[in-house]
């Protein structure tokens, strides 16, 4: 995976989080009692699941 | 001064290692001047913090001691003045003389074997200096070097800072804040080694302005060699620094009926100060519309054109003639310090000048108007000695401020190559923005100017984002997502 800077990090998982709050399914399996969106981001994020990264500028 | 750090935050940080790096290789080759060098700030701030309480006490007993041996060395030095001016012409050859001295053999086989353990990964050469220093002189640690590399590469590691931070800010804060503590503290102190130096906050708002000419001008001057063992030595390339006026030497008398000047030097304080009369009718003879002759034991000058006026203006020219010495430099003090031997500390500062002077040492001499090191010696002097008034004015205080902190301010200052103060006038007139110079001061004026010659502006900065309300180009703000490719997604997992 590649090494993000903490504030890429923090971009990432806020937009996922948003898709997800939003109704976005899961890319992952989620366990039951995470039901929180920036949790659930997070997870996607460590297993490098989200399928956004930074544009190179 | 935030604002532009944060625009360019790649290029500066590279900007910044490289810049860490000159330093060091300064240090490299005039091995030895430097590492003094870096002690010397403290050495006199000690002296200084412990004469501050302990002296006032002394002070009273200590000082006449320290006048007593001051004449006795002022007699002996009058002996040496004759020989001195034979050796003048050998030394002026020497003096130019480049210190490279070149790096020990052992020094260079462990810089290899750093590097080697390195391999790809980076140490700044600072560090790697540092490392070799200690290495060497503690000869167990040579078995421990890769350890050693670990560790330093992983602390390094946690300083560096992720691309985009806000690091002008940062800094901005982290010198303010201090700052604000030192205005309730003091305002002027007085003191080093007699001489009164502005302290405080008055001479942080100084360096930040770059004022052509500090309130308080000084000088530390380091000797050569036998200069800074030898007081009769010292005494003499005091004596060729420290201004001397004709009025301070001698009795000037007009003599009004005939119209002439006689000038009655004082034998002792001529011979303290090293001139002879041919000196004193030289300097007279510069004087125009004069005419100068030596009779028995003064000086006669009589006018081409006497008149009573005249009279009166050469007399008046004559008391502040200089006879000796170097323009700027009023007061001389000579302290022998613990390590370096004697040390000449000026009250007035004349760098072009007095790194002239024969067994003045140019590596180590140093003064406290910034703008002169700058014109001497580059514009990277003036950065490091930015840095370091900075710093000391600070750590004086007992403020504990991140050098990396001041770093950027003194780049911002000096980046252009010029000192630019920090300001008005210096670093925010020069911003690119309209609407950045517009937030600072004088708004009407700016936007005015703007609106005139049709100026665009390329949303670039923090402030100009903020005026408009948009994200700003720094930090999260400077992020942009894009969707991930499908190939990559699944050879990752």
């Amino acid at each position: 995976m590649k090494k993000y800077t903490r504030f890429e990090k923090a971009r990432i998982i806020g937009a996922r989080a948003l898709q997800i709050s939003m109704g976005a399914p899961s890319l992952i399996k989620i366990p039951k009692d995470v039901i929180f969106p920036i949790d659930i981001a997070m997870l996607e994020f460590n297993e490098d699941a989200i399928p956004i990264t930074v544009k190179n500028s | 001064m935030a604002k532009k750090t944060t625009a360019s935050k790649k290029d500066k940080k590279t900007a910044e290692k490289k810049k860490i790096k000159k330093p060091v290789i300064k240090e490299e080759k005039p091995k030895k001047t430097p590492v003094k060098k870096t002690k010397e700030p403290k050495t006199i701030s000690k002296t200084t913090d412990a004469k501050k309480t302990k002296k006032i006490k002394k002070e009273t007993a200590k000082k006449p001691v320290k006048k007593e041996t001051k004449k006795e060395e002022k007699a002996k030095k009058i002996k040496r003045k004759k020989t001195k001016k034979e050796e003048k012409p050998v030394e002026i050859t020497i003096v130019p003389k480049p210190k490279t001295v070149e790096e020990p053999k052992g020094h260079k086989e462990l810089r290899e074997e750093i590097l080697k353990i390195l391999k790809d990964e980076y140490l700044p050469l600072s560090i790697i200096d540092d490392i070799i220093l200690i290495v060497i002189k503690e000869k167990g640690l040579k078995k421990k070097l890769k350890e050693i590399i670990k560790k330093s590469l992983e602390s390094y590691k946690k300083t560096l800072i992720d691309p985009s931070e806000a690091c002008g800010i940062v800094g901005a804060q982290s010198i303010g804040e201090p700052g604000t503590q030192m205005t309730m503290r003091t305002f002027h102190y007085a003191g080093v080694a007699e001489i009164n130096v502005t302290l405080g906050l008055p001479r942080l708002i100084e360096i930040v302005d770059a004022r052509s000419i500090p309130s308080t001008p000084m000088m530390n001057i380091y000797l050569r060699d036998e200069y800074c063992l030898n007081p009769d030595l010292a005494k003499e390339v005091a004596n060729q620094i420290e201004i001397t006026l004709l009025n301070d030497i001698s009795d000037i008398s007009a003599d009004l009926t005939n119209l002439v000047i006689f000038i009655d030097p004082d034998k002792k304080s001529i011979e303290k100060k090293g001139i002879d009369m041919e000196d004193l009718l030289d300097a007279v003879k510069k004087i125009r519309k004069t005419d100068a002759k030596i009779e028995k034991n003064r000086v006669k000058i009589s006018l081409d054109d006497p008149s009573y006026k005249k009279l009166l203006e050469v007399t008046e020219t004559l008391k502040g003639l200089k006879v000796k010495g170097i323009d700027g430099i009023k007061r001389i003090i000579i302290r022998k310090e613990p390590d370096e031997g004697y040390v000449i500390y000026s009250e007035g500062s004349n760098l072009e000048k007095v790194l002239e002077i024969v067994g003045v040492d140019p590596y180590r001499t140093t003064t406290n108007d910034i703008q002169s090191v700058g014109r001497v010696l580059g514009i990277e002097a003036a950065r490091n000695m930015i840095i370091q008034e900075a710093y000391n004015t600070l750590s004086e205080q007992g403020l504990n401020v991140d050098r990396r902190h001041i770093m950027i301010v003194a780049d911002v200052m000096t980046s252009g190559g010029t000192i630019k103060a920090i300001g008005r006038h210096g670093v925010s007139k020069e911003k690119e923005s309209v609407l950045s110079r517009a937030a600072f001061e004088i708004t009407v004026a700016h936007l005015l100017q703007a609106a005139r010659r049709g100026e665009v502006d390329h949303l670039g900065g923090v402030a100009e984002n903020i005026i408009v309300g948009q994200p700003v180009n720094l930090g999260t703000g400077a992020v942009e997502l894009v969707m991930k490719r499908t190939s990559g997604k699944k050879k990752k997992k």
